[in-house]
């Protein structure tokens, strides 16, 4: 098992003067592996991170660093790295020297190391620079620098937390790929830090969703997007839809709702925690993401009702049409290309949308959505 | 939009802090250093042009002597605040979290206690019946007051340090302060404990404090003459007793102008030299 694991967290909880940071966190990582966590601010994922640097101590649980418990080593006897949101770059040595420096802890002389570091100034393209001082860089240079001093001595993986944080965000998408090409070029674990989904979307082979120290859900980004596996899932990623109603009947091939008056049939079954049985009679929150929401479907949906435009906001790529459906709104977003502009607000339409695109949460665990998904309510 | 400041403007501006140091500084130092080249007749200066103040002080050994181990004791001074110094700063610093302030206060608390009522407190403490002494005499360990401790240049060493100490303090603390605290993560986290942490990552961030530190300690101590006087004995002259003597005593002005010319030109050396490590703010490279 070590040999396939860079990683393995076993009930990893983290306590702060009795405020919880982080609730029992188990997953297991593995080589080559980029994993994210992904929260918003104050979710613990950051905590997370640290914990695994050495930052940290965890106050329960267990972590093991390639098969080797290391819950209680100091950061400095790890073999991991960490990528600072500020990049932390020693400011009075120049980029060779800061990128030598765990060379140099580990007592390796600069002349033995040169063509290490050069290369690994290569690999994030900036071995130019290597007499500058991180004053004298721009913002994103410092990240690649900061990457090749955690890269060059091939850590069993590379922590980074928020590292695109302070750029632009032009450089910041250039930055996702770089991040992207570098961890398949070096094939080392990365553990990436970020509160922007898209990111985390884009760069992982898996993610993690974290909320108030508890793990919502770990899986990849297909699974996150369309596989919420609770309400605070489907309003953190993407852009959903949400539809109070009342559960009529629920079984393992999917449930029957009712939105007001409206019958709604998911295909799957609905999502409670502890995975019990979802009591008819009891209110539930039915998801459907915006762009499976079809305006006037020229195929033929599962589901077709009758509602009227109230808004349209033309968003360059697409346009997002709010209806109103069953007393409720739902939105649907619609590509530029495919807009029937004969659409406008006040006029009727038939929203179309697919059993199969249908998520259903109990109301209870909902109410936690709500800062998220105002519009949709 | 680019705003710019007329010359005419620029030069009025300039003119309160012109004016304040010509007043204040300038002033006072241009006229002492006009003196130090006058004579005496006498008890009256006269405003008779003459080398003989400086001749005096190359050609008289006294005062060389006196220069050198004035010089030697204020630099043994200047590491010995160092060393107490920067241990606080960094434990007050790195290690306390709660009452951090407090500490900080209490580490400069000495400044605001008047200078002579801390010698005279020094001379209390390592006088024949002081502290010291009646302790060890009471507990049996000595049968007669040690007399090393007083009137001699370890008095004033011990003194002048714990004077300095404020001074070394506030700009080392100050350093300190401004390290980015995940500069000192990284450094741990790529493989550094804290005692090596400290070698290649703090005492290199703390330098500008550090030599300013240096050099507000070595300078005060160079140019003490009270507590020489109150604790050094016969055996701890320094060179800022021949001054105060020539404007005390020998009523010779010109002749301390000089001498206190020469005193401000190795501070003025000391300070040029160092002037490339130390800022006042204790920052790194100006960022």
């Amino acid at each position: 098992m070590g040999d396939e694991f860079a990683i393995e967290l076993h009930g990893v909880r983290k306590v702060f003067d009795e405020v919880v940071a982080v609730r029992g966190f188990d997953v297991r990582i593995r080589k080559g592996e980029f994993f994210s966590l992904l929260g918003p601010s104050g979710c613990g994922k950051t905590t997370t991170l640290r914990m695994i640097a050495g930052l940290e101590e965890p106050t329960g649980g267990e972590i093991l660093l390639e098969g080797r418990d290391v819950s209680h080593v100091p950061a400095y006897r790890r073999n991991v790295h960490t990528v600072f949101q500020d990049y932390a770059l020693f400011p009075h040595m120049n980029v060779e020297r800061n990128v030598w420096f765990p060379l140099k802890m580990r007592g390796v002389s600069l002349a033995d190391t040169r063509q290490r570091i050069a290369q690994v100034l290569r690999i994030v393209s900036m071995e130019d620079f290597e007499r500058r001082l991180p004053q004298q860089l721009s913002g994103g240079q410092r990240q690649r620098v900061a990457l090749a001093r955690s890269l060059v001595d091939e850590p069993a993986a590379l922590l980074l937390d928020e590292p695109l944080g302070a750029l632009d965000y032009k450089l910041r998408v250039a930055m996702q790929k770089v991040l992207k090409d570098i961890q398949r070029k070096v094939g080392i674990t990365f553990i990436y830090v970020t509160h922007d989904q898209t990111e985390a979307l884009t760069m992982s082979d898996r993610i993690a969703v974290m909320k108030d120290g508890r793990v919502h859900q770990i899986g990849t980004p297909d699974e996150i997007y369309n596989s919420p596996a609770t309400a605070f899932v489907a309003s953190f990623i993407g852009d959903m839809n949400f539809l109070r109603g009342r559960l009529v009947s629920s079984g393992p091939t999917g449930c029957a709702v009712d939105v007001n008056g409206c019958a709604v049939r998911t295909a799957r079954a609905a999502c409670l925690p502890g995975g019990s049985a979802a009591e008819p009679g009891s209110e539930v929150l039915v998801c459907i993401r915006t762009e499976r929401v079809q305006v006037n479907p020229h195929r033929a949906t599962e589901h077709a009702v009758e509602g009227t435009v109230k808004r349209i906001v033309y968003r360059g790529t697409d346009y997002e049409a709010t209806c109103a459906f069953a007393g409720q709104e739902l939105r649907a977003v619609v590509s530029s290309v495919t807009w029937d502009p004969a659409v406008a607000v006040g006029s009727p339409v038939r929203v179309g949308f697919n059993a199969a695109d249908l998520s259903v949460f109990p109301l209870s665990e909902g109410s936690e959505i709500i800062q998220y998904a105002s519009e949709a309510v | 939009m680019k705003r710019t400041t007329s010359p005419a403007r620029a030069f009025l501006r300039g003119i309160p802090v012109t004016a304040w140091m010509l007043l204040l500084v300038i002033g006072p130092l241009a006229f002492t250093f006009l003196m130090s080249f006058w004579s005496t007749d006498g008890m009256q200066i006269t405003a008779a042009w003459t080398l003989k103040n400086y001749a005096l002080f190359f050609t008289d050994p006294l005062y060389v002597s006196v220069l050198a181990k004035s010089i030697l004791l204020a630099l043994a001074i200047a590491v010995l605040a160092i060393l107490t110094a920067y241990p606080l700063a960094y434990l007050v610093s790195f290690r306390i979290r709660r009452g951090k302030q407090l500490l900080f206060m209490l580490s400069i608390i000495p400044l605001w206690v008047s200078y002579l009522v801390r010698i005279i407190a020094w001379r209390t403490i390592l006088g024949n019946k002081g502290v010291i002494n009646s302790a060890l005499l009471a507990i049996g360990a000595i049968r007669e007051p040690l007399t090393f401790l007083l009137y001699n240049r370890f008095a004033i060493a011990i003194t002048l340090t714990y004077i300095c100490i404020p001074f070394v303090f506030i700009p080392v603390y100050t350093a300190l302060e401004k390290i980015p605290r995940n500069i000192l993560e990284a450094s741990s986290d790529l493989g550094a404990g804290e005692l090596r942490t400290f070698v290649n990552v703090v005492v290199p961030l703390s330098l500008p404090g550090l030599v300013t530190g240096f050099i507000f300690a070595f300078i005060i101590a160079l140019g003490d003459y009270i507590i020489p006087i109150q604790l050094g004995g016969t055996q701890g002259i320094m060179y800022g007793n021949l001054i105060w003597n020539q404007f005390g005593f020998a009523f010779n002005w010109p002749l301390g102008a000089a001498l206190g010319f020469i005193l401000f030109g190795i501070a003025v050396a000391v300070l040029t030299a160092t002037s490339r490590f130390g800022t006042t703010e204790g920052g790194f490279l100006n960022e």
